[in-house]
C-alpha cells in the first residue's frame, strides 16, 4: 500500500488535507466578514506545521509520532476555536506558531546545554518566586487567582511550575545517591510538593492541584524505596480531599454537582448540564461545523472545548481525541523505557503523565465522570501560557527520545 | 450551500482524522515489528548480561558479530566504552569457518573467560561469559 522510505508521509498529508478542508469550510462560514491576514495566516500555520513535520524528520533521529500527533489534536482545536470566535482563532493561531517556535528553541538549549540535572535548587526557587509573583500581581478569572496580567497579556504561571516540578522530581531521584547522606531527604520532596499543592488549594486552583498530586503520586510510586511514604502520601491525600471538602466551599460545589447537577440546573449545575446537552446533541457524527450552538456551553473555547468539539464534529471526533492521546501517551511511556539516562527517563515518563491525567481530568469532567475541575484540554484548549508550556514538555520529550548516553556523567580517561 | 457542504464535510473530518490515527498506529506497529527481528535470527551475537540501567555509560544489549568484532574504549572498535578499566583496544573476536575466536589485545587488566583470564586464542563455545572490568557479555552461537 505504501511505499518503503514515504512512509511517515501518509499521515503528513492526511493531515495537510484535513487543515485545508476545514479551514476553507471556515472561510466559507465566515465569508462576510473574513479579512485578508486572517486568510493568510491559515496558510502560513498549515504550511508552519506541514515544514514543521517535514523538517522534525532531518532534525531529530527521536521519536516522529509525538509531534504529528500533537499537530492533528492542534488542527482539531483551532478549527473548533474558530468556529467560535474568530478573534479568538487568530490570536490562538499565533500562539500555535509561538508555540512549534518555543518547541524547537527547548529542543536546541536541552540538546547542546548540558547538566540540567543538577540545579534542582534553581527550579525550586523559581517556582516558589512563580507562586509569590501570582499571588502579589494575581488577578481572578473564573474564580481562581491564578492569572497574571502584564500588558493586556494573560498569563497563567502554574502552567510553568508544572513542568518545574516534573524537573525538580526527575533531577531528585537522579541524583539519589547525592541526597544519600542526608536524613529523611525524601521526606524533604514530600514537603515542597505539598508546599506546591497548599498553595494551589490557596489560589482555587483546583485542576492544576489534582494534576501536580498525581504526577507526583506516579513518580514516586516508580522510583521511590520507601514503600511506606507512597501509602502515607495517599493517606495524607484522602485526608487533604475530605478537609478540603469540609473547609473549602467550591470543593463541595464541585461534588455536590457531580453527584447531581439536575436540582442545580440553572446556577451551580449549569455548565456541566449545558455540556452533556450538547454531547447528546451532537450524536454520533454530530450535527455539521457551524450547524451547531455551542454559544450555549460556558467557556466553550477553554475547559470545554470537548463538549463543543463532540456536539458539532461527533462523538467519533471525541473518540478520535481520546485515541490520539492514548497513542501520544503510550509515545511517551515507549520513551521514557528506552532511554537510558535516569533524568531524561523520569522526564519523559512525568510529561506523559502530565498529558495523559490532564487530558483525562477535563475529559472526564465535562463527560460528568469524575467531578468537573476547571484545567484545558492539552494542545486543543485556547490558551496562550498551557499551549507554550505543552509545548516545552513536548521538547523535552523529543530530547528524551533520542540516545542521549550519560553525557552528564563525566570518566576521566585513563589507561 | 453551506449547510450542505458542511453535513458532508463532518462525515469527511471524521473519517480523515480515523485513517491519520490508523496510518499512525500502523507505523508504530512496523516500528515494533522491526525491533523485534534485530538481526540475531542467523549469526552469533554477544548480550549484555548487566542491567543496561546499571552501567553509566554508553552500551547496547545486542551486538552481533560479522566476520570480526573490536571492543575497547577507542571509538574506532565495534564496541566503544568510556570505561577506564577498558584500554583503548581490548579484545576482539574473529570468526573463522563457522568458529569464533576471542583474543586479548595486551589490555591492561585483562578479558575473563568464565572466570579464566584469557593469555592466548580462545575458540568460543555457546554460552561462553566474557567479562571485562565489571561488563560481563554472553556469547550466543546457534
Amino acid at each position: 500500500m505504501i511505499k518503503k522510505g514515504a512512509k511517515s508521509r501518509q499521515p503528513r498529508n492526511l493531515l495537510f488535507l484535513f487543515e485545508a478542508l476545514s479551514l476553507s469550510l471556515l472561510f466559507l462560514y465566515q465569508w462576510d466578514s473574513l479579512e485578508k491576514s486572517t486568510y493568510i495566516t491559515a496558510i502560513g500555520l498549515v504550511l508552519i506545521i506541514y515544514l514543521s513535520n517535514f523538517l522534525l524528520l532531518k532534525i531529530s533521529d527521536g521519536d516522529q509520532y509525538i509531534f504529528l500527533i500533537v499537530t492533528m489534536l492542534l488542527s482539531i482545536g483551532l478549527i473548533m476555536i474558530y468556529r467560535i470566535d474568530e478573534g479568538l482563532g487568530v490570536k490562538q493561531l499565533l500562539w500555535i506558531s509561538i508555540g512549534i517556535l518555543t518547541f524547537y528553541l527547548t529542543y536546541f538549549v536541552l540538546r547542546y546545554i548540558k547538566g540540567w540535572r543538577n540545579w534542582g535548587i534553581l527550579y525550586l526557587g523559581l517556582s516558589y518566586l512563580l507562586f509569590l509573583f501570582t499571588f502579589v500581581l494575581g488577578s481572578r478569572i473564573k474564580g481562581a487567582k491564578n492569572w497574571i496580567k502584564i500588558g493586556g497579556i494573560s498569563f497563567q504561571p502554574a502552567e510553568i511550575t508544572k513542568l518545574l516540578l516534573i524537573f525538580i522530581i526527575a533531577s531528585f531521584y537522579s541524583n539519589k545517591e547525592k541526597y544519600k547522606d542526608i536524613k529523611y531527604s525524601n521526606y524533604y520532596l514530600v514537603g515542597i510538593v505539598y508546599s506546591f499543592i497548599a498553595l494551589l488549594f490557596l489560589q482555587k486552583d483546583l485542576g492544576m492541584a489534582v494534576l501536580f498530586y498525581v504526577i507526583f503520586l506516579a513518580l514516586q510510586y516508580i522510583y521511590e524505596e520507601d514503600r511506606k511514604l507512597i501509602f502515607l502520601n495517599i493517606g495524607l491525600f484522602l485526608a487533604g480531599g475530605l478537609l478540603g471538602y469540609v473547609v473549602f466551599d467550591h470543593v463541595k460545589v464541585r461534588f455536590v454537582t457531580w453527584l447531581n447537577p439536575w436540582p442545580y440546573i440553572d446556577n451551580k449545575g449549569y455548565q456541566i448540564i449545558q455540556s452533556l446537552f450538547a454531547i447528546a446533541e451532537g450524536g454520533f457524527f454530530g450535527t455539521g461545523l457551524g450547524l451547531g450552538h455551542p454559544y450555549f456551553i460556558p467557556h466553550a473555547d477553554t475547559d470545554f472545548i470537548f463538549s463543543a468539539i463532540c456536539e458539532e464534529m461527533g462523538l467519533f471526533t471525541g473518540i478520535g481525541i481520546i485515541m490520539l492521546f492514548l497513542i501520544l501517551v503510550y509515545r511517551g511511556f515507549k520513551i521514557a523505557l528506552r532511554q537510558k539516562n535516569k533524568f531524561y527517563k523520569i522526564l519523559a515518563l512525568g510529561i506523559s503523565v502530565l498529558f495523559g491525567i490532564q487530558s483525562i481530568v477535563i475529559i472526564g469532567g465535562v463527560l460528568k465522570v469524575i467531578p468537573l475541575t476547571g484545567i484545558t484540554l492539552p494542545f486543543v484548549s485556547y490558551g496562550g501560557s498551557s499551549m507554550l508550556s505543552n509545548f516545552i514538555a513536548l521538547g523535552v520529550l523529543q530530547v528524551a527520545s533520542e540516545d542521549l548516553g550519560l553525557e552528564d556523567e563525566h570518566y576521566e580517561i585513563g589507561e | 450551500m453551506f449547510n450542505i457542504l458542511s453535513l458532508v464535510f463532518k462525515y469527511i473530518f471524521i473519517i480523515i482524522i480515523y485513517l491519520f490515527i490508523f496510518s499512525i498506529i500502523r507505523l508504530i506497529y512496523l516500528d515494533i515489528g522491526n525491533m523485534n527481528y534485530d538481526d540475531t535470527d542467523n549469526s552469533a551475537y554477544l548480550k549484555l548480561i548487566n542491567k543496561m540501567e546499571d552501567l553509566p555509560y554508553k552500551i547496547s544489549e545486542y551486538y552481533t558479530i560479522d566476520e570480526k568484532l573490536t571492543f575497547g574504549r577507542n571509538q574506532s572498535n565495534d564496541i566503544y566504552i568510556k570505561d577506564p578499566f577498558v584500554s583503548k583496544r581490548h579484545f576482539q573476536i574473529i570468526e573463522d569457518e563457522g568458529d569464533y575466536y576471542l583474543e586479548d589485545l595486551d589490555s591492561a587488566n585483562g578479558t575473563y573467560l568464565n572466570q579464566e583470564k584469557i593469555e592466548d586464542v580462545v575458540k568460543l563455545r555457546n554460552g561462553d561469559i566474557i567479562k571485562i572490568s565489571n561488563i560481563e557479555f554472553l556469547f550466543v552461537n546457534k
